[in-house]
C-alpha cells in the first residue's frame, strides 16, 4: 500500500507481523485488564482491536488472593489478584467459543505451576481452533511459581522449546521485569523459538499503612502497573530490541495515549498492549486504533511498520 | 437485584459541587444518558478527566437524578466522603470542569420489593443509595424511565447510625421525601444512644408481630452490615446488603472487588461486587471469610 504525505485520503497500513503472527494493527489489550472481553463490549468495539489477551488461565480453578487485592499508588496501582480464574477446561468451553466470534486475534494466556503443567496446558490449547497465539505467563508476581520460572533463563529455554513441540500456535513469552538484565530472559525465549516476547509484566512493589504497621495488600506485595512504570518498561523494550533486533516485541507498561504507543513502537516494539489504562478510561483501547492511524497520517507515514525500531541513540 | 443495563462512558460537566461538611460533598453532573438509565442500587465510577494521578475512578452510588419539565433526565447526583486522594481531588473541582464517568454499573434493586414493612438501615456514607430507592418504591420518581409503586399499604422506615452527632450528614432530603427516619449515635449525642442493631431490637420489641419488618435493606461499614445481617438472620427476616469494596474498574475486568458469596452447593465463591452485586442477599454473604 502506498500513500503520499499530505494525502488526506490515504489509508495508513496498520498491520504488523510478529514471527508467525500477523495482526490487523498493533493495539492489543493486556491480560488481566480486560476480563474475558465480554465485560468490555459496552466500551470497546472489539473487532477493531489488533488482538485480545484474556485473563490468565491456570490448569485448575484458582480462588485468587484475599482482599484488599489492589491499592492505588502514585500514577499507578498495585495488584495482587492471584490469578483468580475458573481453570482451562472452563475457559475452553465457556470463553473461547465466544471469543472466536468477536472478530479479532485471540491470544490465550496460560500459567502453569511448573514446566510440565505449562506443556500439558499448551497441548490442550494447541488443539483448540481460533487461537492466534499462546502467551506464556511466566511472570506473575502474585503466585510464587510464575516468577521463579521467569527469572531462570535455562527454565525459559526448556519451557518455550517444549511448548513449541506440542503447540502449533505462535508462542509469546510474557517476561517479568524483576530481573537485573531483561536481555537475559528475552534471549532465552528467542533462542528457544518464541515468536515474540511481551515486555513487561508488573514490577514487584508494596504499599504500607505505617500507622497500622501493615502492608495494605492482603498479599503484602503486589505488581505495580500504570503510567508510573512506563519509563521502566520503555527502557527494557529498547534494551532488548538493541540486543536482539530480530526478536519481535510486544510493549506493555503504562500505555494510555497515542504518544505512549508510538514511543514503544519506535523503541522497538512491533505491537503494544494497553493494560491498566482500561481501568481508568474503559474505552481507550478502541480509540487508540483510530488515533494511531491519525497520528501516522499527520506525520506522512503510510505504514506503521516503517516506524518500528527507528529510535536512534543520542550517544551515537 | 434485577436490572443490569449496558454502561456508557462520558465526560460530564460538573454542574454543582456542594460542600456539606469539610469531608462530605454532593456533586451534580451533566450526564443525561447515564442519568436516564441508572436505577437505585446501581453506581457509577468517577475520576477527574485529565492526568494520571489519581489514576483510578471512585465507585459512587447514585443519590438522585434530576428530570426536566418534559420528563427527560438531565443530571445525576452523587454524594461522596473524602477518604483519600481520589475523593480529595473531586472535592477540589469546580462547576464547568469535567469528570470522566462510566455507568450505570452493577445490578439495581428489584422494581417492586416483595415486602410490606421495609426497614432501611444505614451507617456512615452508606445512606446515599436509599433516597432514590425510597422515592422509586414509593412511586415518586421514575428511575431508569420506569415508574414503579409498591403496595399502598406498604411502609418504609429508615434508621441511620453514626459514631456521634457531628458525623451525621444532612438528611433533610429523606424527611422531605416522607421517609420515617430515626437516628442513633454510638455516644448518644443525637437520637437513640447505641448501635443500629440496638435501636432495631428496641423497635422490634415495641411492635406487634404483624407490624414487624419483612425486609431489611442495609448499607454501610462492613462490621455494621455483618451485625445487621446476623440480627435479621436471628429473626428470620429477609435482608439485602449493598456491599462496597476496593475497585479498580467497576465493570468486572480487574477482579479486585470480590466478596465471599455462598453458592447453592454450600461452597463459598469469590464474586465480583461490581458485576454480580453490589446487592446481595445477606444470607449468602460469608462474613469474615477470607
Amino acid at each position: 500500500m502506498t500513500a503520499r504525505p499530505n494525502d488526506t485520503n490515504a489509508i495508513v497500513d496498520l498491520s504488523v507481523r510478529l514471527g508467525r503472527l500477523s495482526l490487523r494493527n498493533p493495539i492489543l489489550v493486556a491480560s488481566g485488564t480486560f476480563g474475558y472481553a465480554r465485560e468490555m463490549v459496552p466500551f470497546v468495539p472489539l473487532a477493531d482491536l489488533g488482538g485480545i489477551v484474556p485473563k490468565t488461565v491456570t490448569a485448575r480453578p484458582r480462588a485468587g488472593n484475599p482482599t484488599p487485592r489492589i491499592v492505588e499508588t502514585s500514577a499507578g496501582m498495585l495488584n495482587a489478584i492471584g490469578l483468580d480464574n475458573d481453570g482451562l477446561d472452563h475457559f475452553l468451553e465457556h470463553h473461547l467459543p465466544w471469543l472466536r466470534t468477536v472478530g479479532t486475534s485471540i491470544f490465550v494466556n496460560i500459567a502453569g505451576e511448573d514446566i510440565d503443567q505449562f506443556v500439558a496446558m499448551a497441548t490442550q490449547v494447541g488443539r483448540a481452533e481460533g487461537v492466534a497465539a499462546v502467551e506464556l505467563n511466566i511472570s506473575c508476581p502474585n503466585v510464587s511459581h510464575g516468577l521463579d520460572l521467569g527469572v531462570d533463563p535455562a527454565s525459559i529455554r526448556t519451557l518455550v522449546k517444549r511448548v513449541r513441540e506440542v503447540c502449533p500456535h505462535p508462542i509469546v513469552a510474557k517476561l517479568t521485569p524483576n530481573v537485573t538484565d531483561i536481555v537475559v530472559p528475552a534471549r532465552a525465549a528467542f533462542d528457544a523459538g518464541a515468536d515474540a516476547v511481551s515486555l513487561v509484566n508488573t514490577f514487584k512493589g508494596m504499599a504500607v499503612n505505617w500507622r497500622k504497621r501493615r502492608p495494605i495488600l492482603a498479599n503484602d506485595i503486589g505488581g505495580l502497573s500504570g503510567p508510573a512504570i512506563k519509563p521502566l518498561a520503555l527502557r527494557m523494550v529498547w534494551e532488548v530490541h538493541r540486543a536482539l533486533p530480530e526478536l519481535p516485541i510486544i510493549g506493555i507498561g503504562g500505555i494510555s495515549n497515542v504518544d505512549d504507543v508510538l514511543e514503544f513502537l519506535v523503541a522497538g516494539a512491533s505491537a503494544v498492549q494497553v493494560g491498566t489504562a482500561t481501568f481508568a478510561d474503559p474505552s481507550v483501547s478502541g480509540r487508540l486504533v483510530d488515533e494511531l492511524a491519525d497520528a501516522l497520517k499527520a506525520e506522512g507515514v503510510a505504514d506503521v511498520k516503517s516506524v518500528i525500531g527507528t529510535l536512534r541513540s543520542n550517544r551515537g | 437485584m434485577n436490572e443490569h443495563c449496558t454502561p456508557l462512558q462520558a465526560d460530564a460537566e460538573i454542574l454543582e459541587n456542594h460542600e456539606y461538611r469539610p469531608w462530605l460533598f454532593r456533586m451534580r453532573l451533566a450526564a443525561p444518558a447515564i442519568a436516564s438509565k441508572i436505577r437505585p442500587g446501581q453506581f457509577v465510577m468517577i475520576r477527574s478527566a485529565w492526568g494520571n494521578d489519581p489514576l483510578l475512578g471512585r465507585p459512587l452510588a447514585v443519590y438522585d437524578v434530576d428530570w426536566d419539565a418534559a420528563g427527560q433526565a438531565v443530571s445525576l447526583e452523587v454524594i461522596y466522603q473524602i477518604f483519600g486522594r481520589g475523593t480529595k481531588r473531586l472535592s477540589q473541582m469546580t462547576p464547568g470542569e469535567s469528570v470522566r464517568i462510566w455507568g450505570p454499573l452493577g445490578h439495581s434493586f428489584d422494581e417492586i420489593p416483595d415486602a410490606r414493612r421495609i426497614w432501611f438501615v444505614a451507617g456512615g456514607i452508606g445512606y446515599t443509595p436509599f433516597l432514590a430507592l425510597a422515592k422509586w418504591w414509593m412511586g415518586s420518581s421514575p428511575y431508569g424511565g420506569k415508574t414503579v409503586r409498591m403496595d399502598s399499604t406498604a411502609s418504609i422506615n429508615m434508621i441511620y447510625g453514626a459514631r456521634s452527632s457531628d458525623m451525621i450528614p444532612p438528611l433533610a432530603d429523606f424527611r422531605d421525601s416522607g421517609i420515617d427516619l430515626q437516628l442513633c449515635t454510638d455516644d448518644g449525642s443525637a437520637g437513640f444512644s447505641g448501635r443500629v442493631t440496638d435501636l432495631m431490637t428496641e423497635n422490634w420489641s415495641s411492635l406487634p408481630e404483624e407490624a414487624r419488618p419483612d425486609l431489611v435493606v442495609t448499607c454501610g461499614p462492613e462490621p455494621m452490615l455483618a451485625a445487621v445481617s446476623a440480627w435479621a438472620g436471628e429473626r428470620q427476616v429477609r435482608c439485602l446488603v449493598s456491599l462496597e469494596n476496593q475497585m479498580a474498574c467497576g465493570f468486572g475486568a480487574c477482579f479486585s472487588c470480590v466478596a465471599p458469596i455462598r453458592q447453592a452447593d454450600g461452597s463459598t465463591d469469590l464474586k465480583r461486587v461490581c458485576l454480580e452485586g453490589p446487592i446481595f442477599d445477606a444470607a449468602d454473604v460469608a462474613w469474615g471469610h477470607r
